[in-house]
């Protein structure tokens, strides 16, 4: 029975680890973004170096989702 | 000046560097040529027709069948240029003046149409001595307000439904004053009439007919541009290409410097082509012109550094092999490489197919791809398209291997082994057994109970391979760095910069392999293996942090969190292939759900589901799987080499697509 707890609790520990990130990952781009399409339409020049300041804060839910990952199938 | 010109234009290998009037004693900025101010009105002369006749000249960007640039030449000196304007031009005046005049007959039809349920000829509207006469609008009916201040001659007529009411009142003019005020509280507004005689009711039908032969004159003049705008295009976009060379031509000798009886260019050429170069310019002057070669740039900085500000940056001729032009655009987006630093497209282009092709890792995705990646290269003109159908290709090629050999898995399913209760087999969905030798081809992680890598059972195996790959991408990019440096400044320079962090690199992933078996576990154990690679890990880092002290100072330590987030970041290539998996996974169970009990219908919809389904995951793999195989060359890659900002070479030369130079004209 324990065990059976302590797995339920790992799985909704990996469902939070990757769920806040994402959600962090996402209010940051939703700034980032909305920048970035302002950014190209003055000056279309600017994608390549816009494109990477989007993607940055993606790294967020990349460590939710390795974590997420290593509960799952580590613990 | 002016054949001269025209030579380095034949030549097509001068990038021209602009002259800065007062940087050479004795020389100034030349003038245009005589003919290139004629030659720009013409332009304008031809562009504004264009743009009459809906001739998008920039839009045409292909045209099959090229005019002989001798006879379009010869064309604008015989001025047809400006008896295609008169023509477009007559037709464009003459269509103003009647939109115009329907227009004004349009708003007297109106008028007058208000007035026809008033009996009252026209001509009696005006002409009085003591009488002052109002037409007009208003909101509701005045007569009896006019009434009021004694004022009767009043006609009021309002149509049902009508927002405003016409009003037509003859008042004495002492009265004037009185009616004047009493209209604008009804929200009179002035109506303008037509001069006419006999009855507003009698004047409509003429008015109305004249109005119709108007919009019938428009239509026909309409018609006639649409016809000359058929019959035009090409010519139009053949005299816009010549004149805009010309003007081009013309205009060069602003970016040059003149004296009183000789001219200099100074341009870049690539050390490859400057003999060529020098003979093409001796046999076309016969000796009298002098071409010499000032200095050839090296690719140490410091070279630059201390040349003249105008001739400090060389241009950038991208020279790629067959593999890395396909790239160039991607590079690009970011910036033209400096002339002293490596390109990435080559990089790239290794690299990016390679993600796109784990990412994907399907045969079934794989096919597509491919087909739409050579098709798109066969066809596309623009270097968007080709870039985009180049990652589809060669990704493509990459992602049939990995899913063929690699994943052993098509459509979400693999090759060999026994269904399951939510997944199943090409084996099991076809009721075959495959024979021995095509199942001994692929890999198996747990001793033949998957056949082939599993993306989502093998999870764990996915994310180290996707890490030590990402190892291999970085250490790449960071010796690049060093070796961009090196070129640039020199090997100690090279070594303060981007070799430590090469140690640095190392250092972070014994570390981080060492723990992994320590913690990992079950239970904490430091095994011999642990503790020795957690050594040499550390003292890596040491040696790195220490040799890029120099330069990055307190940042040689906090940069080491960002290389490992760097790390961490390649596990989206295990990441992405795992969410891809895991939708095929859902619609083959949904569709197999369908398909097996419920008869035609069920095999209809199942089917129906499956084709969706796999056509969106398909889409999304082209988002997904594209932009994060570019994210990682954009970030983690060229982050650690590439500095970018260089100047694109741009030989002066002419692109014809709307004209061609003949042989025989030469």
């Amino acid at each position: 029975m324990a065990a059976e707890i302590g797995t339920g609790m790992v799985a909704i520990a990996a469902g939070l680890a990757i769920g806040l990130t994402g959600l962090a990952s996402g209010l940051a781009e939703r700034d980032v973004g909305a920048a970035a399409v302002g950014a190209i339409t003055e000056d279309a020049t600017l994608f390549g170096k816009t494109m990477v300041l989007m993607v940055l804060p993606e790294t967020i839910v990349i460590f939710g989702l390795v974590v997420a990952i290593l509960m799952i199938f580590v613990m | 000046m002016d054949e001269a010109i025209d030579a380095v234009y034949s030549i097509g290998s001068v990038h021209l560097v602009d002259h800065i009037g007062g940087s050479d004693e004795g020389f100034d900025i030349g003038a245009p040529l005589e003919h290139s101010s004629k030659a720009s009105e013409r332009l304008l002369k031809v562009r504004a027709a264009g743009k009459e006749l809906g001739v998008n000249v920039a839009k045409m960007a292909y045209n099959p069948e090229p005019k002989p640039a001798k006879k379009v030449r010869a064309k604008i000196k015989g001025s047809e240029v400006e008896a295609l304007e008169k023509k477009v031009f007559g037709i464009i005046d003459e269509r103003n003046a009647v939109q115009q005049r329907a227009a004004a007959l349009a708003a007297d039809l109106d008028v007058l149409r208000r007035l026809s349920s008033f009996d009252v000829p026209l001509e009696h509207y005006s002409g009085y001595r003591s009488l002052t006469v109002f037409v007009g609008t208003v909101r509701e009916d005045p007569t009896k307000a006019l009434g009021a201040v004694g004022i009767t001659d009043v006609l009021f007529d309002m149509p049902k439904k009508a927002a405003r009411g016409t009003v037509l009142a003859f008042v004495p003019n002492e009265g004037a004053e009185a009616a004047s005020a009493t209209l604008a509280k009804h929200g009179y507004t002035e109506m303008a009439y037509p001069e006419l005689t006999g009855t507003p009711a009698e004047a409509v039908p003429g008015l109305s007919d004249d109005l119709a032969k108007a919009e019938a004159r428009i239509e026909e003049l309409n018609l006639e541009l649409a016809k000359l705008s058929e019959e035009y295009a090409t010519t139009i976009a053949a005299f816009d290409e010549e004149l805009s060379i010309m003007v081009e031509k013309g205009e060069t000798p602003l970016r040059i410097a003149v004296s009183d009886y000789s001219f200099v260019m100074d341009g870049w050429i690539p050390t490859a082509e400057v003999d060529a170069v020098s003979a093409a310019l001796d046999a076309r002057f016969d000796g009298t012109v002098h071409m010499e070669v000032q200095e050839e740039r090296g690719r140490k900085l410091e070279e630059s550094e201390k040349a003249e500000k105008r001739f400090r940056d060389p241009p950038t001729k991208a020279d790629n092999g067959a593999l890395g032009k396909h790239f160039e655009y991607p590079t690009s987006l970011v910036s033209t490489p400096k002339y002293q630093e490596i390109d990435p497209s080559t990089i790239i282009g290794i690299f990016l197919p390679f993600f796109f092709g784990l990412m994907v890792g399907d045969l079934g995705y794989a096919i597509p791809f491919i087909i739409l990646g050579a098709y798109g290269l066969k066809v596309a003109k623009s270097q968007e398209f080709q870039a985009i159908a180049s990652v589809l290709f060669f990704g493509g090629i990459w992602a049939a291997i990995f899913g063929f050999f690699f994943f052993a898995e098509m459509l979400g399913m693999h090759f060999v082994g026994a269904a399951t209760e939510t997944s199943t087999t090409w084996e099991a969905l076809l009721g075959v057994t495959l024979p021995e030798w095509f199942t001994g081809m692929f890999p198996s992680l747990d001793g033949g109970g998957h056949v082939g890598i599993s993306k989502l059972h093998d999870a764990v195996f996915m994310l180290k391979l996707s890490v030590y790959i990402g190892i291999v991408h970085l250490a790449v990019s960071y010796f690049l760095g060093f070796v961009n440096i090196l070129r640039q400044h020199g090997f100690a320079h090279a070594m303060h910069e981007k070799g430590g962090w090469l140690f640095s690199l190392f250092g972070i992933s014994f570390l981080c392999y060492g723990l992994s078996l320590a913690l990992f576990g079950p239970e904490i154990v430091l095994t011999d293996m642990a503790i020795r690679t957690i050594a040499i890990g550390a003292v890596l880092i040491a040696i790195g942090v220490a040799v890029c002290w120099k330069v990055e100072k307190s940042h040689a330590i906090m940069g080491l969190l960002s290389v490992m987030g760097n790390i961490l970041s390649y596990t989206r290539l295990a990441a992405i292939g795992m969410s891809k998996a895991g939708m095929a996974l859902a619609f083959n169970y949904m569709s197999i759900l369908m398909l097996g009990p419920n008869g035609i219908v069920g095999a209809v919809a199942g089917f129906a589901v499956f084709v969706v389904g796999h056509m969106m995951i398909w889409v999304l793999a082209i988002i997904s799987a594209g932009l994060h195989g570019l994210r990682l060359q954009y970030v983690e890659m060229m982050a650690k080499f590439f500095a970018g900002d260089g100047v694109k070479y741009d030989p002066l030369a002419i692109k014809r697509v709307h004209t061609e130079v003949l042989e025989t004209e030469v």
